[in-house]
């Protein structure tokens, strides 16, 4: 389905627009960009407010990794920093986001930082803005701060835009941004069902693609895919093992469907690459600045900024029981420190609650092999299949 | 003439095979394949009881493997694989036995294996295989409870040691024995890295250390490394070993000095190798299935 210019023609507006659009990201960049003839800005982790980007007529591209061998971050970027953050930078070291008009980086870790600073030095996209975003979003002076250093990064976008965003602009961004999380919502309740009507793998692609596609787009193909599941979708799911996965960032397709092709589903998850990112709505207020500080204050928080209490543990287990999760696939990117911090009291509350876990460390790269023998055997525990027999039933 | 060039590493292949049973007089002949990195076994059973089994090396081609430890085992048995009625596969390459009727993880086989040998009291299993190491607790009917596995890399496994005895020239039999001929335990090697190990071990020589010293500082090292592995799943006796490692008594014993727990041995005189636990536990699971199928046909 290539055309005449070589780029994959996107397919009718349904489920499987999402894996088109996560396999040809940068052309449907650099394809927006022409037809509409707006800006790109570059997205440094989930935290940045996209509704003053949107606002302003402009899209956040999430910058991703390329989940591929590179040798182009060694000078760049220490080598015991987690492997998502290399791979970012290396996917911008090799040109592949060269459509930006500038960058934002949201405060979240400090590896991620460094991707961001690196990429400054190195890369070049335009403008770049370092937001402060606080990690001790449970501090009472948070919000406070968050609103006052969102003024100054609309301020900033408003040079750029060589205009005011107004307080309606405000509202049309926080409008689609906000549609675009109830319909994400929406596609997850679904797989509430006893028999999923849409594959992990496939709402990974969802999640995934709103980070990087035009919302209002995104949207439309969200409506087409809750038509074809209410159209009475079935995917072959039901009797298959329920499971949630937890953790660092995990956009890997090949572990996701090699994880449902041995009889199991997942289900629901908290990750940034998924539901994190979007689970909460912006609640409107009369001070849009401060209802986009709330928001973003309030969602269900990466570990980076749920301290001193561990918020994240209660919502990770009220999706697992909401969602029927029989066991957790606990995800940790090699050398995450604020993941690998929550990992064991993590798994010791979700196992104590009654949700097994296993435990697997992500690279740029998996070995699909390995994992496989762990979540398969994960799964021969959960399955409780009688491989025993009888050795008095009279047989042989 | 060129000098034949020995193979240090290269372990005993082994065949055995249960010459009172008349297998043409069994109802159910079932075969479990272990397709390991390094090693493959096949176990044959004849009505549940251990009948014939083989050890062989793991070639590069896993289908190859499978055969080539199957037909080791029926060798001088008349036997095809015709008359097998059930084969599960297990091991890293038990997608890739073709002539199985079902594939199931070698964690679980390791139990099941580890309870047919030692009996319902086993409830920890190490299994020091080729290329990983796992750690896995099971109840009295050998069914797992959960797990942990090494990570990523070979470090601390099987082929560490095989590379150890072709780089300190040692036949693989003869490293557990000899790493105790030493006047005093030397602490273990920095680096159980396969790659970087060998060449501390051969620095050590240059720096005058015995053979037998680096061999057991590095089976220290390899017992430190693995016993991390286990106190992190907590052990309860009784404590077994399986996999080729479990016949190294310089790793066993300095495991079983870190954990402060005893592995559990076999007799002298059985006919059971540890190396062969997971094929038996496949073989086990093959009898079990056989039969689950054979009432499933008869109520249809």
């Amino acid at each position: 389905m290539h055309s005449a210019s070589g780029v994959v023609a996107t397919p009718e507006l349904g489920i499987g627009t999402f894996q088109h659009w996560y396999e040809n990201r940068h052309d449907y960049a650099r394809e927006w960009k022409e037809r509409t003839g707006r800006k790109i800005v570059g997205a440094f982790c989930t935290y940045v407010p996209e509704e003053i980007v949107y606002a302003g007529g402009m899209i956040t591209v999430r910058v991703l990794g390329g989940h591929e061998p590179q040798d182009v971050t060694e000078p760049h970027i220490f080598g015991m920093y987690c492997p998502f953050c290399r791979d970012c930078l290396a996917q911008g070291l090799k040109g592949r986001y060269d459509y930006f008009d500038g960058i934002v980086l949201a405060h979240s870790c400090l590896h991620f930082r460094q991707t961001y600073d690196s990429w400054r030095l190195h890369i070049g996209a335009g403008f770049d803005y370092y937001l402060p975003m606080p990690n001790q979003v449970q501090s009472p002076h948070a919000r406070t701060y968050y609103r006052g250093e969102l003024a100054k990064f609309k301020a900033f976008m408003e040079e750029q835009l060589g205009r005011e965003l107004s307080d309606a602009d405000l509202d049309r961004g926080i409008a689609v941004i906000n549609e675009n999380r109830r319909l994400l919502r929406q596609i997850y309740e679904y797989r509430k069902r006893p028999n999923p009507p849409v594959t992990g793998l496939e709402c990974m692609y969802m999640a995934i693609t709103a980070q990087f596609v035009d919302k209002s787009e995104h949207n439309q193909a969200l409506r087409a895919a809750i038509a074809e599941i209410e159209a009475g979708r079935d995917v072959g799911r039901g009797g298959t093992i329920r499971l949630m996965t937890v953790g660092s960032e995990n956009d890997d397709p090949d572990f996701l469907n090699m994880a449902e092709s041995l009889g199991a589903t997942i289900v629901i998850d908290d990750q940034c690459a998924g539901s994190r990112s979007f689970w909460n709505e912006l609640v409107p207020q009369a001070d849009r600045l401060q209802a986009i500080a709330d928001r973003y204050c309030d969602r269900p928080a990466c570990p980076t900024k749920d301290y001193p209490e561990r918020t994240r543990f209660p919502h990770v287990l009220g999706l697992a029981r909401d969602w029927g999760a029989q066991g957790a696939i606990v995800i940790q990117q090699k050398f995450c420190d604020p993941h690998e911090g929550d990992i064991k009291p993590l798994r010791e509350y979700l196992e104590n609650t009654g949700v097994p876990t296993v435990f697997l460390e992500f690279d740029a790269t998996n070995p699909i092999g390995p994992f496989r023998i762990r979540v398969e055997a994960f799964l021969e525990t959960l399955r409780n299949e009688d491989l025993f027999g009888d050795d008095d039933d009279g047989l042989f | 003439m060129p000098e034949e060039t020995k193979e240090f590493w290269r372990w005993s292949e082994k065949v055995w095979r249960d010459e009172s049973i008349d297998w043409r007089g069994s109802r159910a002949i079932t075969a479990g394949i272990d397709v390991g990195s390094v090693s493959s076994q096949a176990v044959i059973l004849a009505d549940g009881r251990l009948y014939a089994y083989h050890s062989t090396r793991t070639g590069s081609n896993s289908p190859d493997s499978a055969r080539k430890a199957l037909n080791g085992a029926m060798a001088g048995a008349d036997m095809s694989q015709e008359d097998i009625r059930y084969v599960v596969g297990t091991g890293y390459g038990r997608v890739n036995v073709p002539f199985a009727n079902r594939a199931i993880t070698e964690i679980a086989c390791h139990a099941r294996g580890a309870n047919y040998m030692v009996g319902p009291s086993v409830k920890t299993i190490l299994d020091m295989g080729g290329q990983d190491c796992k750690v896995i607790r099971c109840d009295e009917k050998g069914k797992v409870q959960n797990f942990i596995m090494n990570d990523k890399c070979a470090a601390g496994t099987g082929r560490g040691m095989e590379v150890i005895a072709d780089a300190l020239g040692v036949p693989i039999e003869d490293i557990g024995r000899r790493s105790f001929e030493i006047d005093e335990e030397p602490p273990p090697v920095s680096n159980v890295c396969t790659v970087f190990a060998k060449s501390e071990a051969t620095g050590l020589l240059k720096a005058g250390w015995s053979v037998n010293r680096v061999l057991a500082s590095y089976c220290a090292a390899m017992a430190e490394r693995v016993s991390s592995l286990i106190e992190r799943m907590s052990v309860e006796p009784d404590f077994f070993i399986t996999g080729g490692i479990a016949k190294n008594e310089g790793v066993v014993r300095r495991i079983e000095r870190i954990i402060g727990i005893e592995a559990v041995r076999l007799p002298a005189d059985t006919v059971l190798d540890p190396q062969i636990a997971g094929a038996l536990g496949a073989a086990l699971f093959a009898h079990a299935l056989l039969k689950k199928e054979q009432k499933a046909s008869a109520q249809a």
